[in-house]
């Protein structure tokens, strides 16, 4: 089905793909269907696109790939009501926001979604060692570089 | 805001399915015990509030943002290639 974006002009999803979150993303819980959108193939990144909402999509990334000692606990209630019964059925992603000149995850309240269900949830981690800006990578333009002749 | 008193071990219901309960109070502090259906969110207001704006903040990364970044990690993946050999 078409889904509009105000990012991507309309685009294509296969419904069988949206991403439930029952209870929505946290700020945002009127809008429980996302569709996961690739810009590039080499990407790093993700855009997670609310279907009912045009201007509603979050960059979301896989946290492992920048922060190694990243490990969400997941309760026994949290996996029954992701409909997990393992962990490596789940996948955690994280929102990611831009401050000053770097890429940062929330890593104090990821996403974490059950695969084969596409169903997910915002978790709140009581851990105090993951902030909800962890920096990932820098972006400072490389043309700034050029220019200092 | 409805404020009501109450002591060590006595209970509060919200609606029919939320129970909070005094568990302890020490000094300054209270130790507030919930009971909630699993559908019921449960959280520090101020943690709660902070992944709010963080979320709603979040909404504004540009793509262009995202095009520097994976150049940046293609870069320094490669670099980290080379190095290997």
């Amino acid at each position: 089905m078409l889904v509009n974006t105000s990012r991507f002009g309309e685009v294509q999803v296969d419904e069988t793909r949206f991403i439930t979150f029952p209870q929505g993303i946290l700020g945002f819980p009127n809008q429980k269907q996302y569709a996961m959108l690739q810009t590039g193939q080499d990407s790093y990144f993700y855009w997670l696109q609310a279907v009912d909402r045009p201007d509603l999509a979050f960059v979301i990334t896989d946290p492992s790939l920048f922060v190694s000692s990243y490990k969400v606990p997941l309760k026994a209630e949290q996996m029954s009501s992701l409909g997990i019964s393992t962990l490596d059925q789940a996948q955690v992603f994280v929102i990611v926001n831009k401050r000053d000149n770097s890429l940062t995850g929330n890593l104090q309240g990821p996403l974490v979604i059950n695969v084969r269900d596409r169903v997910g949830e915002q978790l709140v981690l009581s851990d105090r060692r993951f902030t909800t800006r962890v920096p990932l990578i820098e972006i400072e333009s490389p043309v700034l570089h050029a220019q200092a002749v | 805001m409805l404020v009501l008193s109450r002591q060590r071990d006595e209970t509060i219901m919200i609606g029919d399915d939320i129970e909070i309960t005094v568990v302890d109070i020490r000094g300054e502090k209270v130790r507030l015990g919930i009971a909630a259906p699993r559908s019921v969110q449960v959280h520090r207001k101020e943690v709660f509030q902070s992944i709010q704006n963080e979320n709603t903040a979040a909404t504004g990364v540009q793509i262009n943002d995202l095009n520097v970044a994976d150049k940046n990690l293609l870069a320094s993946k490669h670099r980290k290639l080379s190095y290997g050999t």
